[in-house]
C-alpha cells in the first residue's frame, strides 16, 4: 500500500451532527477539520444522489494542501477522510480499504448495547478510538475483531 | 473421566443441537441487559433480575440437558463441575471454560471463562463499572436453577469480569447442601 497520510478521519451522524472527529496532523487546527466535515455533508448528499450503487463517494473536493474523500452507508452514515496530498496518485482500491475498515470498526461499536445509535451524542468509546487511531496511522487491525467486512470489488 | 466427558460434549454439539447466529444471540441478550439497566436504574438490581431470569432458564434447560446427554448421577461435587463445564457449557454455549480453585473440600470450585459469547463487542458505561454491573449474571442464574433441580443447593456468582477490566471472566460456585427428598406432610 502507497504510504498514505491520514490528517483527519470523521464521522457524521444521520442528521448531519458529528459523531467522532480524530486529528492526526497537529500542524492543523481540530477547527479546520471540524469545518472541513461540515462542508463535506452537502456535497455527500448531493455526490450520494448522482452515483447510485456505490458507498465509496471519492474525492469531495481539495482545499490547499489536502484532499477530502467521502464515504456514505445506506444508513446514511457518513465517513471523511482528509488526506495531505501525495507524490503519488491515491488509488480507488486504497481508499476502499480504508473506508471498508473505518466501516468494521463503527459496526463493531454500533453492536455495543450501550451505546445509543440516535442520540445526538458523541461516540466516546476507548476501543473504537484505539480502531481509528491504528487505521489512521497506518498499522495493521489488531487480531482481535469479530467483524470484518468482506472486500468488495472495486 | 475427564477426557470421556470432553468427547460427549463435542458430540452433542456436532450432531444433536440445533445452531443459531451468534450476532443474533448477542445482540438479543444485549438488548435485555440494556432495557433492564434502562428500567431500573439501579445496577444491584439488574444483576438480581438477571439472577432471577436466569434461575428460571435453569430449572427448564437441566431436563433438556439431561434428556440429550443421557448421563447418570455423578459421584461427587467434584465430578459435577466437569460435567457442568464439558458438557453442559460446551452444549448451550459451545465454549468450555477451565474448572480451577477446588477447594480441600470438594465443595467449592471455579469456572473460568475465555470467552464470553454473551459479551462480544459489549463496552460497559461508566456508571455500570462503578457500581458493579455484572454483565453475563444470567449464567450465575442458570447455574443455580439447574443444579437445584438435581438435589443440589448452589451459590453461584461472579468474582472477575473483562469487561470490567479484570484479567479474566471467573465464576465462583459454592455447594450449600444436597437436597434430600422430603416426605410430604401427613404421611408416616
Amino acid at each position: 500500500m502507497a504510504n498514505i497520510n491520514i490528517s483527519c478521519i470523521a464521522i457524521i451522524g444521520k442528521q448531519n451532527n458529528p459523531l467522532f472527529i480524530k486529528n492526526f496532523n497537529p500542524s492543523h487546527a481540530d477547527l479546520k477539520y471540524h469545518y472541513i466535515a461540515h462542508t463535506s455533508c452537502d456535497v455527500m448528499e448531493e455526490r450520494a444522489t448522482m452515483k447510485a450503487q456505490d458507498m465509496y463517494l471519492g474525492v469531495l473536493f481539495s482545499m490547499e494542501d489536502l484532499s477530502v474523500y467521502g464515504y456514505m452507508t445506506n444508513t446514511k452514515i457518513k465517513f471523511i477522510t482528509v488526506l495531505t496530498v501525495p507524490d503519488v496518485i491515491i488509488k480507488d482500491l486504497d481508499m476502499k480499504n480504508i473506508f471498508r475498515r473505518i466501516h468494521a470498526a463503527y459496526v463493531n461499536h454500533a453492536s455495543n448495547p450501550f451505546y445509543e445509535i440516535d442520540s445526538e451524542k458523541m461516540i466516546k468509546s476507548k476501543k473504537f478510538e484505539q480502531e481509528i487511531e491504528a487505521i489512521g496511522r497506518g498499522r495493521a487491525l489488531e487480531g482481535g475483531n469479530r467483524n470484518s467486512l468482506p472486500a468488495t470489488a472495486p | 473421566m475427564t477426557k470421556q466427558y470432553k468427547t460427549l460434549g463435542d458430540d452433542i454439539w456436532k450432531n444433536k443441537v440445533e445452531k443459531i447466529n451468534a450476532e443474533l444471540f448477542t445482540l438479543t441478550y444485549g438488548s435485555i441487559v440494556a432495557q433492564l439497566v434502562k428500567d431500573y436504574e439501579d445496577f444491584t438490581e439488574v444483576n438480581k433480575q438477571l439472577e432471577k431470569m436466569g434461575y428460571n432458564i435453569g430449572t427448564r434447560l437441566i431436563e433438556d440437558f439431561l434428556a440429550r446427554s443421557g448421563v447418570g448421577r455423578c459421584q461427587d461435587f467434584r465430578e459435577t463441575a466437569e460435567m457442568v463445564s464439558k458438557v453442559g457449557f460446551k452444549m448451550f454455549l459451545n465454549i468450555t471454560p477451565a474448572v480451577t480453585n477446588i477447594s480441600a473440600d470438594g465443595r467449592e470450585f471455579s469456572l473460568v471463562l475465555d470467552e464470553n459469547p454473551l459479551a462480544e463487542c459489549v463496552e460497559l458505561p461508566d456508571q455500570a463499572l462503578v457500581d458493579e454491573l455484572w454483565y453475563s449474571n444470567i449464567l450465575c442464574g442458570v447455574l443455580r436453577g439447574s443444579l437445584e433441580m438435581v438435589q443440589m443447593q448452589v451459590d453461584a456468582f461472579f468474582v472477575t469480569d473483562t469487561l470490567r477490566g479484570d484479567d479474566m471472566t471467573e465464576i465462583r460456585v459454592k455447594l450449600i447442601r444436597y437436597l434430600e427428598e422430603e416426605v410430604p406432610a401427613g404421611e408416616d
